[in-house]
């Protein structure tokens, strides 16, 4: 068996539980069964993954949540700003808790998806240009790149979420179209914002997006008994890599940002109580309004995220 | 079958079409669907009960790509370069800035041929499009050249040559273009098109001045023109400057931030020529011509776009140009040679095809080629094999490919700005044209061997904008 | 540059259909070019708002995006209709009479097969992102300010759609010139030579200097 795997930019610590995946299902099946990683969007536009799976032309695929919310409405809940996720850990609890329940799993198959595993992301700390911003008063007009409830959060303080995608992001803070941007810290070093910035908001931590491995349900359940048992048994493994990895990144992450010359912005409690005061609870509230007037599971759903947050928190 | 087979097979196939006259855009997106039909059928062990299943993927992979690429905000500044081309026109820019060379230039040996190469050259930072210059100038320059006893011929190759300028200096639809195949910044792009754009105007007034040294006939300078004329003559042409300021500007400030995207910076600039053309006079069914003239170009490039698009799809999944670059990479010769060689090969083809067409349909599989030359997309400019960054040597093949494409428009046999220059003169037939242009060969074949020897003449603007 | 050819007109059916598609062809590139002309608007109220009054215009790259399939794809038929689609003629630029038409007859029954093709597997693309049971009907929207993406996905088969009949017309035109062995067929693109392209192209810019 040959599986592609559509993923877009290039290899880094974001899509390294992939590549561990491949390597493990491999091994377990003697070459049998290989999974191709297509990086740079060769087999798909990122945004169009979720079609790619539906469609059946490729197996696997990874994408981001805030991309397309009309896509995969449930799995924003995991977007919502301040939901209070400290480390990768808690992050990857929670994720796969929403993924098992069955409405979740419910509205991926509509796209013949099955959630294979999530891709645990920090919090998104800003960068930006200019004068540090450590007050909520100097986020009104800001202009910020954040996607989806981030970009909800920002506005509400009375920033200006502008989209721009990942790879232009870069040129955007150059040119001033942004003056801040919001990324895992992987993305501020992949993308090269990093390099544009002169301060970064180490304890701002709003939210994180949510970008799940998926597989397209046909060709999962066409593999032999075997392979599918190589693949499953991998998955918690890869996510062990992946954190490993994630990890000796964010300790790197203070040298990089002395080496940049780039400022590390502590924002005061008062500050971080007040924003969310005002982003946190009306876009949970939205949220769940919004969700439940379709029809579908909201505050099930945020109510299951809070419980799986507090049993990870007194385990770890 | 190996699907780098397949991958052959169906881009032979795709050249045999395209040889055999069929439309490139659809021909590239029909090798490219079958193609995809293809490699899944034969995945699927060629079983006849699931031929109908590998059709089906098939068709919603390659159904995808037309709305999916397309959707793209840097693909919008083609449209609006073509459309800043056509209402330059109805604001009487051409003739503002012909008339504003001719005071200032046409002193020198050769003074009215070198005055119109700078006015293309200037044209060309308001005009993306390499046809539409050498068709207006025709109008413009030749008369004057004819009046003062210009070689009939040796006017019309002045023209068809300034006319090739418009695709290096920024806005240039086919950089664009290249841009987004390699998957490379465009704004960088555009502002390394500046210099060797003025450097080949340069070349080509360098070489006007020396003929006209040489054949005394050739064409006389014309002088009598007072201070007070030539600064007159600057104002009607100022909106261009404007154009050239807003436009850079956006791309690169000097000073400080950028104002913008390119994106931002081409719509703007259009903006203030479509008010200098409603200044001008210009009426409802100007602009509805101007819009449906740049539609159709516009349609015309992004079918070509998107059809070439499905046919890379299914490169990607052919894994080809993965191949063909490691193909390259394998072969027993200096890189230097290998990449003219390349340069050759392109200047062979476009004899006989369109520009963009040329670069959409090679690029997917030579361009990784070309990068995995240099040592590939992320060496750093030491470890590098021409001395440049992936990034930067993106840019210089980027810059020389696109002159190979503008030299093709005046080479025979389908020298294309020729046949519009000869269209416009009744007294021109195309062979007049050819020979009035050869001189310029000349020019071109320097320009682009120095491009290749001293690429910091690309790089230098890029390299001062990135730091 | 655009090098638009001939097409013959006469008073028998096949003409008359295609006269009867052209308006309707023409309107969606006047649409393809109005859209173009809004960038121009659009580019200078963000710029503008971004610049002079601190409130750029939210979700602009979602709005390009929305538009360009109808700038880049929309008007497709009209340009096929005269030709301008661009290819080498080196070839069929110096056939003549029968083994003409026979060239074009396939090349365009080829294009016919990729556009039904096409028009099947847009229409799905657009179908996957368009859901009535739900807000808006949409099942996938932008990244920024949430736009569903359905009605821009919905123009590419409907564009493609209005090709494939136009594609009809011009095989039964070059059939019928291929079996009448016609001289100079209604209803399809006439095969200029390369001159008098750029003739015609010169004078479409002509009269405005
Ligand atoms: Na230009
Ligand atoms: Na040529």
């Amino acid at each position: 068996t040959e599986w592609n795997v559509s993923l877009w930019g290039k290899r880094r610590a974001f899509t390294e539980h992939v590549e561990k995946l491949a390597e493990l299902v491999s091994e377990k099946t003697g070459g049998e069964f290989t999974i191709n990683l297509a990086y740079g969007e060769t087999l798909s536009k990122n945004r169009e993954n979720l079609d790619g799976i539906s469609i059946g032309a490729f197996e696997m695929a990874q994408f981001c949540a805030g991309y397309h919310p009309d896509k995969n409405r449930l799995i924003t809940v995991l977007e919502l700003p301040f939901l209070g996720v400290e480390n990768l850990e808690q992050e990857v609890a929670v994720s796969h808790a929403v993924y098992d329940h069955p409405a979740v799993q419910d509205e991926m198959a509509q796209w013949n998806a099955k959630l294979l595993m999530t891709s645990p992301m920090p919090q998104y700390n800003l960068v930006g240009t200019g004068e540090p911003r450590d007050e909520l008063s100097e986020f009104e007009g800001m202009r910020v790149r954040a996607t989806g409830g981030l970009g909800k959060a920002f506005e509400a303080v009375g920033g200006v979420p502008t989209s721009v995608t990942a790879s232009e992001a870069y040129q955007a803070m150059e040119s001033g179209v942004v003056d801040t941007v919001a990324f895992a810290q992987h993305a501020h070093l992949s993308f090269g914002t990093i390099n544009q910035a002169t301060w970064w908001t180490s304890n701002l931590n709003p939210g994180t997006v949510n970008c799940p491995v998926v597989v397209n349900i046909d060709a999962y359940e066409s593999l032999s008994d075997e392979h599918r048992e190589a693949l499953d048994s991998s998955v918690d493994e890869a996510i062990a890599y992946y954190l490993e990895n994630y990890g000796e990144l964010l300790q790197r992450w203070d040298s990089v940002l002395e080496e940049k010359n780039v400022q590390k912005v502590v924002i005061s409690d008062a500050e971080l109580d007040a924003f969310r005061a005002k982003a946190a609870a009306p876009a949970r509230d939205a949220w769940i309004e919004s969700i439940t007037a379709q029809g579908l599971p909201g505050q099930e759903l945020y109510d299951l995220v809070m419980t799986t947050l507090d049993k990870a928190k007194m385990t770890n | 079958m190996e699907p780098i087979e397949i991958g052959i097979w169906v881009s032979s196939g795709m050249l045999v079409m395209v040889v055999l006259g069929m439309r490139v855009a659809f021909a590239a997106g029909l090798a490219g669907f079958v193609g995809l039909v293809w490699l899944r059928w034969n995945q699927f062990d060629y079983d006849p009960d699931r031929l109908w299943k590998a059709i089906e993927i098939s068709v919603k992979v390659a159904g995808q790509v037309p709305h999916s690429k397309v959707s793209a905000q840097a693909l919008s500044l083609i449209p609006t370069f073509i459309l800043i081309g056509y209402m330059a026109y109805y604001a009487n820019l051409t003739k503002a800035l012909f008339d504003a060379a001719k005071k200032w230039i046409a002193w020198v040996p050769g003074g009215l041929a070198v005055s119109t190469v700078f006015a293309t050259a200037g044209f060309a930072a308001v005009s993306g499009a390499s046809v539409a210059t050498a068709a207006v100038f025709s109008r413009i320059a030749i008369p004057e050249m004819l009046k003062i006893g210009y070689n009939k011929q040796f006017a019309a190759g002045v023209v068809a040559a300034g006319g090739t300028l418009a695709s290096l200096i920024p806005p240039s639809a086919i950089l664009v273009i290249y841009a987004i195949i390699v998957e490379q910044d465009v704004g960088m792009l555009l502002l390394a098109g500046f210099i060797p754009g003025a450097f080949s105007a340069i070349v080509y007034g360098i070489l006007i001045i020396s003929i006209a040294v040489v054949f005394k006939s050739v064409g006389p300078p014309v002088g009598g023109f007072s201070w007070g004329d030539r600064f007159k003559s600057l104002v009607p042409a100022m909106p261009i400057v404007a154009v050239v300021v807003i436009i850079i500007f956006f791309v690169y400030n000097p000073f400080g931030d950028a104002w913008g995207t390119p994106t931002e910076g081409g719509a703007v600039g259009a903006f203030i020529v479509f008010l200098m053309a409603l200044y001008r006079g210009m009426r409802w069914s100007e602009l509805k011509s101007a819009l449906l003239e740049t539609a159709k170009l516009t349609i015309m490039i992004f079918t070509i776009i998107w059809g070439v698009l499905i046919y890379v799809r299914f490169l990607g999944f052919a894994e080809l140009p993965a191949a063909f670059s490691a193909w390259i990479t394998s072969l027993e010769m200096s890189p230097m040679l290998i990449l003219v060689c390349i340069l050759l090969a392109y200047a062979l083809l476009g004899m006989f095809m369109d520009a963009i067409g040329m670069l959409l349909l090679t690029l997917p599989v030579v361009y990784p080629a070309v990068m995995a030359l240099n040592g590939g997309e992320f060496v750093s400019a030491a470890d590098s094999t021409f001395g440049m960054s992936g990034t930067m040597c993106a840019v210089w093949f980027g810059i020389l490919v696109v002159k190979m494409a503008e030299f093709c428009l005046i080479t025979p046999p389908i020298g294309l700005n020729c046949f519009v220059v000869a269209g416009v003169r009744d007294d021109l037939s195309v062979q007049d044209v050819f020979k009035g242009v050869t001189p310029f060969f000349v020019a071109d074949a320097i320009t682009i061997g120095l491009l290749v020897a001293f690429p910091m003449i690309v790089l230098w603007l890029p390299m001062l904008a990135t730091g | 540059m655009a090098s638009s050819a001939s097409v013959l007109e006469d008073s028998s059916l096949l003409s008359k259909l295609d006269r009867g598609l052209e308006p309707i062809e023409r309107f969606m590139a006047l649409i393809s070019g109005l859209a173009i002309f809004s960038l121009m608007f659009l580019a200078a109220w963000s710029v503008g708002g971004r610049k002079f009054f601190g409130a750029p215009l939210m979700g602009y790259v979602d709005y390009i995006e929305a538009a360009m399939p109808l700038i880049a794809i929309m008007g497709i038929s009209w340009v096929q209709r005269d030709g301008t689609h661009i290819r080498m003629d080196i070839l069929v630029g110096n056939l003549k009479g029968r083994v003409l038409w026979l060239f074009e007859l396939i090349s365009v029954l080829l294009i016919l097969v990729l556009m039904v093709a096409l028009v099947w597997g847009a229409w799905a693309h657009f179908d996957r992102s368009f859901d009535c049971a739900r807000p808006l009907c949409s099942r996938d929207s932008s990244i920024d300010i949430g736009l569903p993406t359905w009605p821009s996905k919905l123009v590419v088969p409907v564009a493609f759609g209005v090709l494939c009949l136009r594609l009809v017309i011009q095989a039964i035109g070059y059939g019928r010139a291929f079996v009448l062995n016609l001289e100079a067929p209604v209803a399809v693109p006439l095969n200029l030579s390369v001159e008098e392209q750029a003739r015609l192209e010169a004078q479409q810019l002509a009269g405005h200097d």
